[in-house]
C-alpha cells in the first residue's frame, strides 16, 4: 500500500542525537575525573602535604569544565534553550531528569569550588588571583567538600546511565547495567583525561607516582567495562524478542562499525596493545598521551553507540 | 461575523518556506495578496462539499478566527454527519497561497508559464472578442464548452447555448458515463444501489473504500460489519475493498464481463432467476438467455482466472439472498472497449434476481413530483426551473454526432474526447475555441500528448479554475473561480428513496479577486452581447425562482442545509409501501401484493426493462443483445496497466491542495514480487513504464497485492506544469500512458493498456 | 465516579482513509510536517489470496501508566483531572525526554510552540464544548468510538464487553486507553 498518511520523519525512534551523546560523555568524564583524582589523593595520603598532585589538578579542571560543556550541550539541545530555567523551578520527582538536575545543581558549584581550592597556587598565574581569598575561605571545608563531591560524582556518573535506562521503550537502554557501565566508562575517560592534562598542562613526569598508580587502575576498570558490556548483550540475548532483535546493532549498520572500531578497537584494543609493549616504551609521554586519547575516543564512541543503537530498536 | 486573519492562518496551515517562496512567484496567486482580513459568515454554516463530485452535505465552522473545521451535515442521515479526508481539507484549498485569485492572461507561448494579471473587465473583453470572432468566422459551433458537473456545468452550458454552440461536454465519458448509458439502455434511466440493506454484494472493483462516496461507503460498511452482509470482490489488485471482502478474486484485468455473464448463465441455467419478475417487466430475456447459454463458468474461468466452481457457488449464494442482494454496477474505470456490455451484464445479473425497488437491491429513486403524485398530497415542494422561454436551440450538429452509436451519450455529457478529433482532424468539422470550467482533461482524458497538441492548435482557450491546473497552464485566459467555501449556488435535488434538497452556501467571505462560476459565465454572456439570456440578477434571485418565492422554504433549506421530505419508499417493498400509505391517507392504494409494483414503468422504447434492445441494435448493429467479445488490451510481453482512486485525492483536482499533498504526493507503481524479481526491481527502485503513447518515470512498490501480469498506479499524479508546485513531477501520469480509444455505444475513454516495465 | 475516557478503533471498519488525520489537523491546528494522528495501512500480509492489511491507528495511547508523565522533569506532561494525559505547553522546556520515552512514538515537538505535543482526545477543543473528538466526529465508516468506559451504559463500555479487543505494547505496563478491534482476517475472529 502506498503511504497515504503523510510524513514519517517525526516517528524516527532516534529522538536524542549526538549532542546528547556528548553531554552524557562530558558528564561521565567530569564525574570520572574527579572520582579518580579524589580517590588517588586519599589513597596517597596527600592530605596534609600541601602540594597538589598534577593528577588532582587535572581532575579539578576537568571536573567543572566538562560538566559545564556538557550542560551547555544539554541546554542548547532544548527546543526552548532560553527557558531552561523552567527546569530549575518545576520538579517532578518521579523523573530521573529532575533528580539529575538537583544533583547537578549541587555538583557543579561544588566542582568549581573544589577547583578553586585545589588550584589556589596556580590561580594568580592564570590571572585569577582574585579567587585566592575564596580558596582560603574554602580551605577549612576541604574534607567536607571532597566527600560531598565524591558522593555526588558517583551520582552524576551513574545518573547519565539512569537517565536513558529509565525509558522502557528501548530494550537496549532499559537495562540495570547501564548506570554501572556509564559510571565505569566515565572512570576510564576520567583517568585518561587526567593523565592527558597532567602530562600536557602540568608537565607531570610520566613516571610520577600518582600517575603510575592511576595507570595501574586502567586495566581493572577496562576489565569491568568489558564485563558490563558483555552482561548488557547477554541480558538482551536471553531476554529475547525485541531485546534480542536489538543485538542486530552489533552486526549491521553504521553503529556496528562505531562499536567494533571505536569502542572495541580504539577504546580497548589500543590501550591493551600498549600494555604489551616494554615498560620503557609504554611509560613514555607520547605513548601515554596516545593511550589516553584512545581511551577517550572509545568512551565517546560508546556513548554514541548506546544513544543511537539503543534508540534504534523499540520494544 | 468572525474575523479571520489570513496570515495567522497561513502560518497555521504551515506552507513551508520553500513552497511559499515559489508560490509568491506565481502571479495572481493568493500568496501575492497581503494583509487581507478575512471574515467567516457565521458559526456553523451548512453547505455542499466540492472536493470531489459526490458533493456531500457538509457543515463548516470557523475555529478561533483562523481555521475552518469541516464535518458532515448531520441532517443528511445517509451521510451520517461524516466527511472524508478530502472534504475535511477544503479549507486547505481555500487558504492555499498557490491558489489563483486574479484573472491571468498568457504572455508567453501556450504552456510556457508566463502570465500577466489582468482585470476581470479585460478578461471578459478578451474572451468576448475572441469567441465572437470565432463565431463570426466559423460559426458558434466551432467553440467547445466543457465543465465539471454541478452548478458550473449549468451556467457554462447556458452560456454555450446562448452563444449558439451545441458542443457541451461534462467529464462523463472519462468517468461515470459507462454505467449511466448502460442503465439508460436497460432501464431508460439511471439507477441507484441500496448497499446498506443488502445481504449479498458482488463487487467488480468498485472501490468504495478508497473512491469514497459517503452514503454508499457508509452503507456498504454497515451492511458488511453491522448486518453481516457478504461481500465478494473481483479485482486484479488487493484494494481496500478487496481487503474488506469476504472473498477476493484477483481477476484478470478486463475480463469482468465474462464472470458477470457466467453468473447470469448460472442464474438462468440453474433456474435461480425470478421468473415472475422477468415475465412482468423484462423485454428481450429469451435472446439474452440464448446468448448466455454458452457462457459457462468453466468458459469464464479460462478467460478470467476465477475458478468455475466459485462462480457457480457465488451465483447460488447470491440468488439465495434475492431480492436483498446486489451486483454493484461500478463507477469510474472503463476497463475495456466492452464497457457497455460489461455494465449491461452487471445490470442483467440484478434484473435476473428481481431486486429492482427492493431493499438491498437497485432502485430508481423518488423525485419530488412523482412522490407527491403517489402520496396524493404535496409532501415535498417541487422546485421551479428558472429558464429562458424560447431559448434558441443551436443549429449545428454536435461534434460527437458522427456516429449514431453514441446517441445516448449526446444528452448525457457527450463524448468528451471528440474535442481532440474535431480540433486535430476537423472531424466532423474544425473546432477553433475551447472554454473550460473546473475540468482537467490533461489528467482525465487519455493520450496527454494529443491533449497538448489540441490546446496548442486552437485559436483560443479560456479556463476557469482555482489553480493553474495542467490544463489551465495552456490557456490564453485563466479565470479564478471562488472556492466552494466562498460560493452560493442553486438549490440541488438530492433525492434518494424520498425527496430531498440541499444547497451550497458560502462559509467565508471571498478571498482575493475571485468570482463564482454563475457570475463569471453571466458576465461573459453579457460581455458577448447575450444579456437578453440573463434576466436574473444574482444567485439569490435564482434561488427565489427555484422556491417559487417561498421564502420560508428557502430559509429552511439554508438553515438546515439538507432537507428531506416524506418517508423512504421503494416500490416493491411491502413494508415501506404500507408505511407510506399509512402516512398519507390519500396515497395511491397499494397493489394486491401490498406493494406499488404496478407503478414501475421504464422510459425504454418497450416500456420494459430491455435486457436486449432493438434501439441499441439500431444504433450499433450487433450490440442489441449483450454479448462477449474478445478484446486485446496488451501485447503478450506487456503488463496490464490499471489505475484506481485513492481516498486522499480526487482524480486530477486535489494534488496541489497543501494538506492532501502532504498526505500523499507520489504514486509508487504496484508490482508483484515475482515480476519485480525477474526485472531485478526492488521496492522503492526507480522504474519506467512505457506504453504505445508515452513513457513515465516513477518508483516501484513491490507488493503481493497485485497480479503478476499487472501493474497499478493511483491516478491523478505526475502533473507536468510547473505552476502546480506540490504535484509536479511526482509519480506516474496515467493519462500519458493511456492511448486514445473510445468504447462503443457509451463513448468512454478506456483505462487499461499494455506497458513495459523497466528499472531505471 | 471518575471518568475513564477510552477510544476504540475497529480495524474491521477502518478503511485507512485519513479523514481522522485531516480533521485532527484542522480542529487542533496541527502544523504541517508533524501529526497527532495517522492511520497506517500496513501490509498486505499473508499469502495470496489470503492477504490482509493492518489498519494501524498511530496516536497517543492515553496510557494509564504513562512513561511520558513519569520522565517529564518539569511536570509539563501531566495527567488531567479527567485522566487525559495532557501537556502544560508553558512548563515544557523541550528536553524531548517524553518524546524519547514514549514507547508508541506519538509525541513530537510542535514547531510553533516548541513544546511537546500529541493527541489529547481534543480535550481543549471539542471535548471542552461537549463534542466528540474530531477523528470520531468525521470517521466515515464509524470505525472510532469514544466515551467513558466507567459508564457501563456507554457505547465504549458495551463494545469492550462484547468485542475482542487488544491494546498495543501492553507488556510495557502502560495500560493504554486506545483499544483496537482486530480484523477478522489476520486477527481473532468472533
Amino acid at each position: 500500500m502506498n503511504n497515504t498518511w503523510g510524513g514519517m520523519a517525526q516517528y524516527d525512534p532516534v529522538t536524542w542525537h549526538w549532542v546528547i551523546a556528548v553531554y552524557l560523555f562530558m558528564a561521565g568524564l567530569s564525574a570520572g575525573s574527579l572520582l579518580i583524582g579524589i580517590s588517588l589523593r586519599w589513597a596517597n595520603n596527600e592530605l596534609s602535604t600541601g602540594a597538589e598532585s598534577g593528577i588532582l589538578k587535572a581532575a579539578a579542571i576537568i571536573g567543572p569544565v566538562a560538566i559545564s560543556l556538557g550542560l551547555a550541550c544539554l541546554v542548547f539541545d532544548l527546543t526552548k534553550p532560553f527557558h531552561f530555567w523552567l527546569i530549575l523551578i518545576h520538579y517532578n520527582f518521579q523523573s530521573v531528569m529532575a533528580i539529575g538536575v538537583l544533583a547537578l545543581l549541587a555538583y557543579s558549584p561544588l566542582a568549581f569550588a573544589y577547583a578553586v581550592l585545589v588550584l589556589r597556587d596556580d590561580l594568580p598565574k592564570w590571572g585569577l588571583g582574585f579567587l585566592t581569598p575564596v580558596a582560603k575561605l574554602l580551605m577549612p571545608f576541604r574534607k567536607l567538600i571532597e566527600v560531598l563531591l565524591f558522593v555526588l560524582a558517583i551520582g552524576v556518573g551513574a545518573y547519565t546511565g539512569f537517565l536513558i535506562s529509565a525509558m522502557n521503550a528501548y530494550p537496549m537502554l532499559n537495562t540495570a547495567v547501564l548506570p554501572a557501565l556509564f559510571l565505569v566508562s566515565g572512570l576510564s575517560a576520567g583517568a585518561a583525561a587526567n593523565a592527558l592534562l597532567a602530562l600536557v598542562m602540568f608537565k607531570t613526569d610520566s613516571h610520577d607516582k600518582t600517575l603510575v598508580k592511576m595507570h595501574g587502575l586502567e586495566l581493572p576498570v577496562m576489565a569491568i567495562e568489558i564485563l558490563l558490556l558483555f552482561m548488557l548483550f547477554c541480558a538482551l540475548y536471553f531476554k529475547g524478542g525485541a531485546a534480542a532483535a536489538a543485538l542486530a546493532s552489533l552486526s549491521s549498520g553504521l553503529w556496528a562499525s562505531v562499536f567494533w572500531v571505536g569502542v572495541i578497537g580504539i577504546g580497548f584494543g589500543i590501550p591493551l596493545l600498549f600494555m604489551l609493549l616494554p615498560a620503557a616504551t609504554r611509560h613514555t609521554k607520547g605513548a601515554m598521551i596516545m593511550v589516553a586519547c584512545a581511551s577517550l575516543t572509545g568512551v565517546l564512541a560508546l556513548r554514541h553507540f548506546i544513544v543511537y543503537a539503543g534508540q534504534s530498536y523499540l520494544s | 461575523m468572525i474575523g479571520l486573519n489570513r496570515r495567522t492562518f497561513l502560518k497555521g496551515v504551515g506552507a513551508s518556506g520553500a513552497t511559499c517562496a515559489l508560490a509568491s512567484l506565481l502571479p495572481g496567486s493568493l500568496a501575492a495578496l497581503e494583509n487581507k482580513q478575512l471574515k467567516g459568515m457565521g458559526k456553523d454554516i451548512t453547505s455542499i462539499c466540492e472536493m470531489c463530485s459526490t458533493r456531500c452535505p457538509i457543515s463548516a465552522r470557523v475555529i478561533e478566527g483562523k481555521n475552518v473545521f469541516i464535518s458532515g451535515n448531520k441532517a443528511a442521515k445517509a451521510f451520517g454527519g461524516k466527511v472524508c479526508a478530502r472534504g475535511g481539507a477544503g479549507h486547505s484549498l481555500l487558504y492555499d497561497p498557490q491558489r489563483i485569485v486574479k484573472p491571468l492572461k498568457r504572455v508567453g507561448e501556450r504552456g510556457e508559464g508566463k502570465w500577466a494579471e489582468i482585470s476581470w473587465d479585460e478578461a471578459y473583453r478578451l474572451i468576448a472578442d475572441n469567441l465572437n470572432k470565432i463565431k463570426k468566422e466559423h460559426g458558434p459551433e466551432a467553440v467547445a464548452f466543457s465543465s465539471k458537473s454541478g452548478s458550473q456545468e449549468k451556467h457554462l452550458f447556458h452560456l454555450a447555448t446562448a452563444f449558439g454552440s451545441p458542443n457541451t461536454f461534462t467529464h462523463a465519458s472519462t468517468c461515470p458515463g459507462g454505467y449511466e448509458i448502460a442503465a439508460k439502455a436497460i432501464f431508460g434511466t439511471k439507477v441507484k444501489r441500496d448497499l446498506s440493506n443488502s445481504k449479498y454484494i458482488i463487487n467488480f472493483g468498485h472501490n468504495l473504500y478508497e473512491g469514497i462516496n459517503m452514503s454508499e461507503t457508509r452503507g456498504m460498511m454497515a451492511a458488511q460489519m453491522d448486518k453481516g452482509a457478504k461481500l465478494v470482490v473481483f479485482e486484479p489488485r488487493f484494494s481496500i475493498v478487496a481487503d474488506k471482502a469476504d472473498e477476493w478474486y484477483a481477476i484478470r484485468p478486463g475480463t469482468d464481463v465474462a464472470v458477470a455473464l457466467a453468473l447470469c448463465h448460472v442464474l438462468i441455467e440453474d433456474n435461480l432467476y425470478n421468473k415472475a419478475f422477468v415475465e412482468r417487466y423484462v423485454e428481450g430475456f429469451e435472446a439474452f438467455a440464448a446468448e448466455v447459454k454458452a457462457y459457462t463458468p468453466e468458459w469464464a474461468e479460462t478467460i478470467s482466472d476465477v475458478p468455475a466452481k466459485d462462480i457457480r457457488r457465488i451465483a447460488h449464494e447470491y440468488a439465495a439472498k434475492a431480492p436483498h442482494a446486489v451486483v454493484d454496477f461500478g463507477h469510474r474505470a472503463t476497463f475495456t472497449t466492452e464497457e457497455f456490455e460489461m455494465r449491461r451484464a452487471l445490470y442483467a445479473a440484478n434484473v435476473l434476481i428481481g431486486n429492482l425497488e427492493c431493499k438491498g437491491g437497485i432502485y430508481i429513486g423518488q423525485k419530488p413530483a412523482d412522490y407527491n403524485k403517489l402520496a396524493g398530497e404535496d409532501v415535498a415542494p417541487v422546485l421551479g426551473k428558472p429558464g429562458i422561454k424560447d431559448m434558441p436551440k443551436p443549429q449545428a450538429k454536435r461534434i460527437d454526432q458522427v456516429e449514431e452509436q453514441y446517441a445516448m451519450m449526446w444528452t448525457s455529457g457527450g463524448v468528451y474526447q471528440t474535442i481532440l478529433d474535431a480540433t486535430l482532424s476537423a472531424v466532423p468539422y474544425q473546432l477553433h475555441g475551447w472554454v473550460m470550467s473546473r475540468t482537467n482533461p490533461m489528467q482525465t482524458l487519455t493520450d496527454r500528448a494529443r491533449v497538448v497538441e489540441t490546446l496548442k492548435k486552437l485559436d483560443f482557450v479560456a479556463v476557469c479554475d482555482v489553480y493553474i491546473s495542467e490544463t489551465a497552464a495552456y490557456a490564453d485566459v485563466i479565470l479564478p473561480e471562488s472556492t466552494y467555501l466562498e460560493r452560493d449556488e442553486e438549490i440541488a435535488d438530492k433525492s434518494g428513496k424520498n425527496p430531498a434538497y440541499y444547497v451550497r452556501q458560502r462559509v467565508v467571505e471571498t478571498l482575493g479577486d475571485t468570482k463564482p462560476s454563475w457570475q463569471i459565465f453571466k458576465d461573459i454572456g453579457v460581455a458577448m452581447g447575450l444579456g437578453e439570456f440573463y434576466p436574473w440578477e444574482n444567485m439569490e434571485t435564482l434561488q427565489m425562482l427555484q422556491v417559487n418565492r417561498d421564502t420560508d422554504l428557502l430559509r429552511r433549506i439554508k438553515d438546515e442545509g439538507f432537507v428531506s421530505f416524506g418517508k423512504p419508499l421503494m416500490l416493491r417493498d411491502a413494508k415501506m409501501v404500507a408505511d407510506f400509505t399509512k402516512a398519507y391517507p390519500s396515497a395511491r392504494p397499494m397493489d394486491d401484493d401490498g406493494t406499488y409494483a404496478s407503478v414501475l414503468s421504464f422510459k425504454t422504447p418497450s416500456g420494459k426493462i430491455e435486457l436486449s434492445s432493438a434501439k441499441v441494435e439500431a444504433m450499433a448493429p450487433g450490440r442489441g443483445v449483450i454479448k462477449f467479445r474478445e478484446v486485446t488490451l496488451k501485447k503478450a510481453d506487456e503488463l496490464y496497466f490499471i489505475q484506481g482512486k485513492v481516498a486522499v485525492h480526487t482524480n486530477g483536482a486535489t494534488h496541489n491542495v497543501p494538506m492532501l499533498a502532504s498526505l500523499m504526493s507520489d504514486n509508487a507503481v504496484w508490482v508483484h514480487p515475482v515480476t519485480a524479481g525477474k526485472l531485478g526491481i526492488r521496492n522503492g527502485d526507480p522504474i519506467q513504464l512505457t506504453s504505445s503513447v508515452g513513457t513515465e518515470e516513477g518508483h516501484a512498490l513491490v507488493t503481493p497485492g497485485i497480479r503478476q501480469d499487472t501493474v497499478f498506479a493511483y491516478m491523478g499524479f505526475g502533473s507536468k506544469n510547473k505552476e502546480l508546485v506540490r504535484a509536479t513531477g511526482k509519480g506516474i501520469h496515467c493519462g500519458n500512458l493511456l492511448p486514445h480509444v473510445t468504447a462503443p455505444v457509451c463513448g468512454m475513454t478506456v483505462h487499461t493498456t499494455g506497458v513495459t516495465l523497466a528499472k531505471r | 465516579m471518575n471518568k475513564r475516557y477510552v477510544m476504540v478503533h475497529d480495524e474491521n471498519k477502518c478503511i485507512g482513509c485519513q479523514a481522522c488525520n485531516v480533521a485532527c489537523r484542522s480542529e487542533n491546528g496541527v502544523p504541517e510536517g508533524v501529526t497527532r494522528l495517522q492511520v497506517r495501512v500496513e501490509g498486505p500480509f499473508g499469502e495470496m489470496p489470503n492477504l490482509h492489511f493492518k489498519y494501524h491507528r498511530v496516536s497517543c495511547q492515553q496510557c494509564e501508566d504513562a512513561p511520558c508523565v513519569k520522565v517529564c522533569p518539569t511536570g509539563a506532561a501531566y495527567v488531567g483531572e479527567d485522566g487525559i494525559i495532557s501537556i502544560h505547553t508553558d512548563k515544557c522546556v523541550g528536553c524531548m525526554y517524553c518524546v524519547a520515552a514514549c514507547p508508541y512514538k506519538v509525541r513530537f515537538m510542535n514547531p510553533e510552540t516548541k513544546a511537546a505535543d500529541k493527541c489529547n482526545f481534543c480535550k481543549d477543543t471539542r471535548l471542552a464544548r461537549g463534542e466528540e473528538p474530531a477523528c470520531v466526529t468525521v470517521c466515515p465508516t464509524d470505525a472510532l468510538v469514544f466515551g467513558d468506559a466507567n459508564d457501563p451504559h456507554s457505547e465504549v463500555a458495551i463494545m469492550l464487553n462484547t468485542k475482542i479487543t487488544y491494546q498495543d505494547k501492553t507488556h510495557l505496563g502502560t495500560k493504554p486507553r486506545v483499544y483496537r478491534v482486530p480484523t477478522k482476517r489476520g486477527g481473532i475472529g468472533l
